[in-house]
């Protein structure tokens, strides 16, 4: 299992930010390797996420299920996929929150995921994915930060 | 006569010539009828090493390696080197001893074919005297046809009966069919359509090619459809002398290897098993037809897969079939073989990876590219499989006699006992043997073996003083490297102690001279070289830390 425990700073307001971040389209433009694809009746979204473990790149069919709670700002996302090739599968649930901050940079958006990765390949790389997870959170977070507005991720 | 002589003139009509492991009370007086019979016997200091001798001769000759061990204690000691052998589909026969059937309470007794079951070996059991022959011959019969070790298991009480019987051993030799696997022609011409429409052929050679003799045929088809030239590990350096060889196909490829084999739109196996490690889970060849040549009637692949096509064949019969096949319909296409991809390859090896070196050791890719050149081509390479592996396997390019690589069964220590038996099997010619710290010392006791049996194998023990596969999982875990770390001895002089040859070094010119000295007047000798943490393998910065590299 791997976890990510991070908060993303952005010098951009709540609303502008939560603007985004409700958006699913904008957030997986956010997201490195990754397509959104379809709306299904459940509200989810069929996506494609091509990972790089190392040179060899692992494409995920995957499906997206945003749940949001506009009153709080915050957002519940799971998230599950496979692999064709190696049979590698991923299961994720992730939860944020859009904070408003007295000090520069105005928003925080504290993040809690869990991310387990199944199948032959991901005890051979389990930890190098750990850190390859890290690198694609930090570049999610300079991603969402330009858009926001140009800023960088504090 | 008595049962035990029968059993050695059995072995010796098997073509036994010499036999590896410790003496005990239950295969002493086989041992002594073996030295009335001229078989050389290798006496070790550790039975598993015998059986890991046994094995290189297997690896290196492919005819069945034999050894021995006493009943009981003995046999157990066999464990880890039964389960090598047997992923590494060697021929083995080891004679064991076996508690006598009189006395079911013997301190040394054991159910010695649930150990064999549990350790992957065929077990074959002396039931009665009269049995001798049978079973000696079904023990090799097992050997040479299913290619896998075999636990002979002998009463001690029955070994001493007499043999009364005057008729001539019959060797298993004599009632296995000797046939080559050759392919249907429909299976050739479907192979033929297939590699008619890609553009970017490779073909993988794999043991079962080299063991098939089909180098000649694999240039050949390789120059006709345009094709890279891949190895699995097991089969490094092979055909290396081609101008686009890639190397290794799998966890040791570089990274250039990688990109190239990624493109690729056929892939033409030959005599490889397909493993997870060689086609990295599926992930190197995403868009790639697969068309399997192998004498077996099928071989199944990782996830219960099989390949594109499948043609059952004898590789050198196989693939001689293909090319012709090809010649006849006057196909040929440059492919891969351009000047581009040549640039791309000339660069492949290169890892500009900057580490600053801990000090007193010394970087140990350097010194691997350093020792591929100096080290004559007509020297044998055995590659250990713990974390040095990943610098040996990358950057020793040449082909040699025997390349050998380790890894069957992920152990560690397994390579040294392999590498003696392949030596003594090519008739002592010279060889080097690659390993860790934690591999070396798991059997420096029989470097005892190597001097007493004067074996001309260099070890140098590439010592970063801890358990690297450990070590970097650890540090990319964030947790505590040093509690893999273990501090050695100079084993240099442990070396001289034991009566070789032995050195210290920290500096890559103390290395060479080192080198030069055994190159001089090869022997028993190893070398201890100090070798930074600081620098990673090339598989374990992408395994453990996720790089792109």
């Amino acid at each position: 299992m791997i976890e990510v425990n991070e908060r993303i700073e952005v010098a951009s307001t709540p609303q502008a930010v939560w603007a985004i971040l409700s958006d699913p389209s904008a957030v997986v433009e956010c997201v490195e390797g990754a397509v959104l694809g379809d709306k299904q009746d459940d509200g989810s979204f069929n996506a494609k996420m091509a990972v790089k473990f190392g040179p060899a790149k692992v494409s995920f069919n995957a499906n997206v299920l945003v749940e949001y709670d506009a009153a709080n700002l915050s957002g519940n996302v799971t998230a599950r996929g496979k692999d064709g090739i190696s049979g590698t599968k991923f299961k994720t649930t992730m939860h944020f929150k859009v904070e408003g901050q007295d000090v520069p940079p105005q928003t925080a958006i504290p993040i809690k995921a869990e991310c387990e990765l199944s199948g032959r390949l991901a005890h051979l790389i389990e930890s190098g994915a750990n850190l390859v997870i890290k690198r694609m959170t930090a570049s999610f977070a300079e991603k969402l930060a330009e858009r926001c507005g140009g800023a960088k991720a504090a | 006569m008595k049962v035990y002589e029968r059993l050695s003139q059995a072995f010796k009509a098997e073509g036994t010539t010499n036999v590896f492991g410790m003496m005990g009370d239950g295969n002493m007086y086989w041992q002594y009828a073996n030295s009335k019979n001229g078989i050389i016997m290798h006496e070790v200091r550790h039975e598993g090493v015998g059986l890991g001798m046994a094995d290189g001769w297997a690896r290196a000759t492919r005819s069945v390696g034999v050894c021995t061990a006493t009943c009981g204690p003995g046999t157990t000691q066999l464990a880890t080197a039964f389960v090598t052998a047997a992923r590494a589909s060697s021929p083995v026969v080891a004679f064991c001893g076996e508690y006598p059937v009189s006395d079911d309470e013997y301190t040394q007794a054991l159910d010695q074919a649930a150990f064999a079951h549990g350790c992957e070996a065929a077990f074959v059991r002396m039931g009665t005297p009269q049995d001798a022959d049978e079973a000696v011959r079904k023990a090799f019969y097992i050997a040479r046809t299913q290619s896998r070790p075999v636990l002979l298991s002998v009463p001690l009480d029955l070994q001493q009966k007499e043999w009364d019987d005057d008729d001539p051993y019959v060797p298993s030799t004599a009632i296995i069919p000797k046939r080559t696997v050759t392919p249907h022609q429909s299976a050739i011409e479907q192979a033929a359509d297939m590699l008619m429409k890609a553009k970017r052929p490779v073909i993988l050679v794999g043991r079962g090619a080299q063991w098939a003799n089909a180098g000649d045929e694999i240039r050949k088809l390789a120059q006709r459809t345009g094709a890279l030239i891949a190895t699995t590990l097991q089969a490094k350096n092979w055909l290396g002398d081609d101008e686009y060889h890639i190397g290794i196909s799998g966890t040791y490829a570089t990274k250039t290897a990688m990109n190239l084999l990624s493109d690729s739109d056929v892939v033409v196996a030959v005599g490889a098993s397909l493993n997870r490690y060689t086609t990295h889970e599926g992930l190197l060849y995403p868009e790639a037809k697969f068309i399997h040549i192998d004498p077996k009637a099928h071989v199944l692949l990782p996830r219960g897969k099989g390949a594109d096509h499948y043609v059952q064949s004898d590789g050198k019969a196989g693939v001689a079939a293909l090319e012709a096949e090809l010649a006849k319909r006057n196909f040929k296409q440059l492919g891969y073989r351009t000047g581009e991809v040549k640039e791309k390859l000339a660069n492949a090896w290169e890892d500009r990876h900057e580490y600053k070196i801990d000090a007193g050791t010394l970087d140990p890719r350097p010194m691997c590219l350093a020792l591929d050149d100096l080290i004559p081509t007509n020297i044998s390479l055995f590659a250990g499989s713990g974390c040095t592996a990943g610098f040996t396997n990358i950057l020793f390019r040449k082909p040699r006699p025997i390349v050998m690589p380790g890894h069957f069964f992920g152990c560690i220590g397994q390579m040294m006992p392999a590498a003696v038996g392949a030596v003594i099997a090519s008739g002592m010619k010279p060889a080097i043997l690659m390993d860790g710290d934690a591999s070396t010392m798991m059997h420096i006791g029989d470097f005892d073996t190597m001097v007493r049996y004067k074996v001309p194998l260099l070890i140098y023990c590439m010592n970063n003083e801890c358990l690297g596969a450990e070590y970097y999982k650890l540090d990319a875990h964030d947790m505590a490297v040093e509690t893999s770390c273990i501090p050695t001895a100079d084993l240099g002089a442990v070396a001289r102690a034991f009566g070789g040859r032995g050195a210290l070094c920290r500096t890559l010119d103390e290395v060479k001279k080192a080198t030069a000295e055994w190159l001089a007047n090869p022997g028993p000798m190893l070398i201890d070289v100090r070798v930074s943490r600081s620098v990673v393998t090339l598989p374990y910065r992408r395994i453990h830390y996720g790089e792109d590299e």
